[in-house]
């Protein structure tokens, strides 16, 4: 059919045409002049630091597009089927199993191939080094999320997602709970703990306010992903394979992951404000929640949608100790035209002088282990949280972390698992039925 | 747009065409132009349409009986994209969702339009023509546009429906996404924000072709406005309702934009993902290609069966009028 | 003067109560986007919500039109240029295939007019996968013909111009011309064209409100941010200021507002569009 088609001559036509009148297509090209177009989401790639990199290099342009992370994926995918205008490509690790499986690296180019040029020598970057080379700055289950089955190099991380308790300190000082950060962390050493604490301070509201929404956190379902990633094993267990072998149904620590969270959620202490709405926007002015699970990339995210609550957060440690959510791998989709300036700017970007540097402005926990006995990262305190000793508690809790094996479609369980919560949230459905949909939803993903 | 546009943004032309060839038989044309012209006229017409209108449908069903991985293998899979359709719960909920939507949107809005055409078919209406023009104004706005503002007006927490809704005593914040019902009316809402106007002005226009004598002899007689407006108003907008609904019904099935901004999964209990929105995840977030084409063929068979009842209702209903 | 108006023509203030209420509802969107984009957060979300508009409209203003990797000018534009091309194209080609139909007599005429009337029922998402892989082989995607080429024609437009030609040129004066001699272009060019003037300017305004409004596809086959059309770029506000009401908002009211001062212009005359493609009777 579609050979019959380009044979038409009309067609045929119309591609001269589009070709012709390049003006829609070619990218302009002044001489030595390079833009690099980065389709990213979130807070991955830091103005200021893009900032430095244009002082250090006029000649290169660098253009964050930011989408969400599931429309980003999903333009990855039409773009490596079509070609098209990007340069980097941020991937989040749950997506990490998609594109390190089957023939889907190819979309990728092999970062073993690459070799640093001199133009960041005096930058703190040496010449000549492909990703074998920079390998040994990076934690090394980081690291491996960014290798693909056929063990090119696909992605280099950037940050790692450790996962603490901030709290509001005003509100649980008005709440009759303690506000030392120790003290706090001592509250929870479990999640029930942690429920119990959330109930404790849920019956100190008034009506009025627990009738506009307010509660202990933001969202009791977000629980989910923090006891998942505290176990060793998610939905795949690695058996060899590139697939690994399915065991979201017989995992006991999905489970518990689930048990824990319905509990949280029928024990009323969340404010059922979805993360990363307008309304948890607006919740966390009000002070419609006094705990968010916040990985360390969100703390930035704080800072900048409340600005006025400075001072009145403090960090405490997770319930159980050790957690995990997000973290991104930066990659050169392999139709770039700008290879080497991509990879000149990764490898930069991402050596672990400038990850510091992003951890102290924007809160991003690095993922070059390299700093992790560094006193510059150890010692930072941020102010916006009461002065807590950031560095030193997201390091205690990234180096708990064990590594977890991330299969191919990893997101969209992850994210089916989300929803059937929501419908236990919701109240739509009990959360025995809503675990068997969930089962059954998935199942579906792995058929036609 | 053949094959990309919303459905419903287009202008309404006297459809109908199977009434039209029995008042006519068929258009006569002009006998002493040249009828050759004929083809060089609809020839770069014919074109373009057969390449982007009419090949991407034939390639479609050829690929629905595949299992088609845009980045991976593909493989031939015979029927069983389609029987796979019919036991995927999500597809009957899609279409439960899609007609309820449906409902929900079409009918309090054919009686408003009706209403509403009716107090504007007054001659002595002041500001006539301001009055019609305003109508058309949430017509031209886009979708994604609309869906921003309505979110927004009702969200559960800080929405300003929820904020005059619990003015009520007794009343508690209403969510708008998470309830089946309530989604499904946010989302009508939207819908017939949109076009209730336009609605309206397709039924005024029927209405001004009703010759004024019917209604002053019905005043005459001594109907009250109630009756003329039930025995002489409403039995001469047959057809007006049956297109109406027969356009309502095609632009119902393609509903997407709205429930997709709301939740791209379209919601937790899928409470309202529509046909398209179906259609829409298979192929670009599931990346299943061959059975989104299948949900694209089933959607087909459903307009046709609902053209083929409405073509039975329409003839009977026209057989049995008085002309 | 009231005696002369017949009981059945009266109209009571309740008339116009409604007509009221239903401009109100028709407007308060696109005030409430105002309201919205110009004042911050806390004011909407208080209980009452701020009504009134606030201070920060031009800056919130200029965030969107400088938004970075978002381009809304540039969107502005290609909307505008994808909009009117569509429309020529679709007049012109719809035009012509639509006297064919209408007027002249050849061999499949009844035919080719019943297979674009069946293919009008087809739902426009069938196609959308196909459409897609072949804009990849044609080397469209990513390209403003990408949006322009599909739409160039549509049936429905053929068919709605083959109903007006019939229905608002007469036979007899294009027997006459032909009989005078004159060749079927120029009967089409200088009696049929200028008769349809203003159903083709309806038709033209109509599909260009389509392309500007349209917004599956562009997501689908644009990557470039410098190539979307301004739905496109609406939607790429949200990850950029995800969590702000009044950008996400002040946004849709600057994607909004050309179409508003369009319609000022042009509103009248797409009302007596609307209501001559209607079915009468």
């Amino acid at each position: 059919m579609s050979k019959s088609l380009t044979r038409n001559s009309f067609l045929g036509a119309l591609v001269a045409l589009a070709v012709s009148a390049g003006v829609l297509t070619a990218p302009a090209k002044a001489a030595e002049q390079v833009t690099l177009t980065i389709w990213t989401f979130g807070e991955v790639i830091q103005p200021g630091l893009q900032r430095e990199y244009q002082k250090l290099h006029p000649e290169v342009k660098i253009v964050p597009i930011k989408n969400d992370v599931d429309p980003l994926h999903q333009k990855t995918i039409l773009s490596c089927q079509t070609g098209g205008p990007a340069d980097i490509i941020a991937f989040e690790t749950p997506y990490s199993g998609y594109w390190r499986t089957g023939n889907r690296p190819n979309c990728f180019q092999d970062l073993r191939q690459m070799k640093t040029s001199a133009t960041n020598a005096d930058a703190g970057v040496a010449a000549g080094q492909s990703a074998n080379e920079i390998k040994k700055n990076y934690l090394p289950w980081r690291w491996e999320q960014g290798v693909a089955f056929n063990d090119s190099v696909i992605g280099i991380p950037t940050d790692v997602g450790g996962l603490q308790v901030a709290y509001r300190t005003d509100l649980f000082k008005k709440a009759g709970l303690p506000t030392d950060r120790g003290a706090v962390s001592k509250l929870w050493p479990t999640w029930d703990k942690f429920i119990e604490t959330g109930q404790k301070y849920v019956s100190k509201l008034t009506a009025a306010e627990k009738k506009s929404g307010k509660g202990f956190i933001d969202d009791a379902g977000s629980i989910y992903a923090a006891v998942m990633n505290q176990g060793s094993v998610k939905y795949y267990q690695p058996d060899g394979t590139d697939r690994g072998k399915l065991v979201y149904k017989t995992n006991p620590q999905i489970k518990k992951a689930w048990d824990t969270t319905v509990k949280a959620l029928n024990s009323g202490i969340g404010a059922r404000l979805g993360q990363f709405t307008s309304d948890w926007n607006i919740g966390m002015n009000k002070g419609a929640m006094a705990t968010i699970l916040a990985p360390a990339w969100m703390l930035d995210y704080i800072k900048k949608q409340a600005p006025d609550t400075k001072g009145k957060w403090d960090i405490a440690d997770l319930p159980v100790g050790g957690g995990n959510q997000g973290g991104t791998q930066l990659a050169i989709p392999s139709y770039s035209k700008n290879k080497q300036a991509a990879y000149d700017f990764l490898t930069w970007y991402l050596a672990p002088e400038q990850q510091l540097k992003v951890f102290k402005t924007y809160g991003l926990f690095p993922s070059t282990s390299v700093l992790y006995d560094d006193a510059a990262l150890l010692e930072y305190k941020d102010e916006f949280f009461s002065n807590a000793p950031v560095g030193q508690i997201y390091t205690k809790g990234v180096l708990k972390l064990k590594p977890i094996f991330e299969g191919e479609l990893q997101r969209k369980i992850d994210s089916t698992f989300g929803a059937g919560l929501g419908r236990v949230a919701s109240k739509k459905m009990d959360s025995k039925k809503s675990y068997a949909l969930v089962l059954s939803d998935i199942d579906k993903l792995f058929k036609n | 747009m053949t094959l990309i546009e919303e459905g419903k943004g287009r202008p309404k032309a006297p459809l109908t065409p199977w009434k039209k060839k029995k008042e006519k038989k068929q258009l006569p044309g002009v006998a002493s132009l040249d009828g050759r012209w004929g083809y060089p006229a609809i020839a770069p017409f014919f074109l373009i349409f057969l390449v982007f209108g009419v090949a991407p449908v034939l390639y479609s069903i050829y690929i629905a009986f595949f299992k088609w991985d845009p980045l991976g293998e593909s493989e031939f899979n015979g029927i069983n994209n389609f029987i796979f359709l019919l036991q995927d719960s999500d597809f009957w909920i899609a279409l439960r969702n899609t007609f309820s939507i449906w409902a929900l949107s079409t009918f309090p809005q054919l009686v408003v339009a009706i209403s509403l055409a009716a107090i504007l078919r007054n001659k002595r209406l002041k500001g006539k023509s301001f009055w019609r023009t305003i109508l058309l104004v949430p017509n031209i706005t886009s979708i994604i546009a609309i869906t921003i503002v309505f979110q927004q007006l009702f969200g559960r927490d800080y929405g300003l429906i929820n904020g005059l809704l619990t003015l009520i005593p007794g009343v508690d914040n209403i969510d708008f996404i998470e309830g089946i019902i309530p989604s499904h009316i946010q989302i009508a809402t939207m819908i017939s924000w949109r076009w209730v106007g336009y609605n309206t002005l397709i039924f005024l226009a029927s209405m001004l072709a009703i010759p004024d004598e019917l209604y002053e002899s019905a005043s005459v007689d001594g109907a009250s406005k109630w009756q003329q407006f039930k025995y002489v108003t409403l039995p001469s907008l047959k057809n007006t309702i049956t297109f109406v609904l027969i356009v309502g019904t095609i632009g119902g099935l393609q509903v997407f934009a709205e429930p997709q901004q709301l939740n791209a999964e379209g919601g937790s209990t899928k409470q309202f993902l529509t046909l398209t929105l179906f259609l829409y995840n298979q192929a670009f977030l599931n990346n299943k290609y061959g059975y989104a084409a299948a949900i694209g063929i089933a959607i087909t068979v459903i307009v046709l069966i609902i053209s083929a009842i409405n073509f039975v209702i329409t003839r009977r209903i026209s057989g049995e009028g008085s002309r | 003067m009231k005696r002369n108006v017949p009981k059945w023509q009266k109209t009571s203030k309740l008339h116009y109560l409604m007509l009221g209420l239903i401009t109100f509802l028709s407007i308060f969107p696109f005030y409430w986007m105002f309201i919205v984009s110009s004042n911050t957060d806390a004011e909407i979300s208080k209980t009452p919500p701020s009504l009134v508009p606030g201070p920060r409209f031009l800056e919130v203003a200029g965030k969107v039109l400088s938004a970075e990797g978002v381009y809304f000018t540039k969107a502005l534009t290609n909307t505008f240029v994808v909009g009117i091309a569509i429309a020529v194209a679709q007049v012109i080609f719809s035009a012509i295939a639509g006297f064919a139909f209408a007027k002249l007599h050849f061999k499949g005429r009844q035919f080719s007019i019943l297979f674009i009337v069946a293919t009008m029922m087809l739902p426009s998402q069938l196609g959308i996968v196909p459409l897609f892989i072949m804009a990849n082989k044609l080397n469209l995607v990513n390209t403003l013909y990408a949006l322009i080429v599909p739409a160039l024609v549509t049936a429905f437009g053929v068919f709605w111009m083959r109903q007006i030609i019939d229905a608002q040129v007469p036979n007899e004066i294009l027997e006459a011309a032909s009989i005078d001699g004159a060749s079927v272009p120029r009967v089409f060019w200088s009696i049929v064209l200028p008769s349809i003037r203003q159903s083709s300017f309806v038709l033209g305004l109509f599909a260009f409100l389509a392309a500007w409004n349209d917004y599956l596809w562009p997501t689908i086959v644009l990557q470039s941010p410098e190539r979307f059309t301004l739905q496109v770029a609406l939607t790429q506000l949200k990850p950029l200021y995800g969590l702000d009401y009044s950008l996400q908002m002040g946004g849709a009211f600057l994607a909004t507002a050309p179409l508003l001062i369009l319609f000022i212009f042009v509103g009248r005359r797409l009302v007596s569009g609307v209501m001559d493609g209607a079915v009468k009777g």
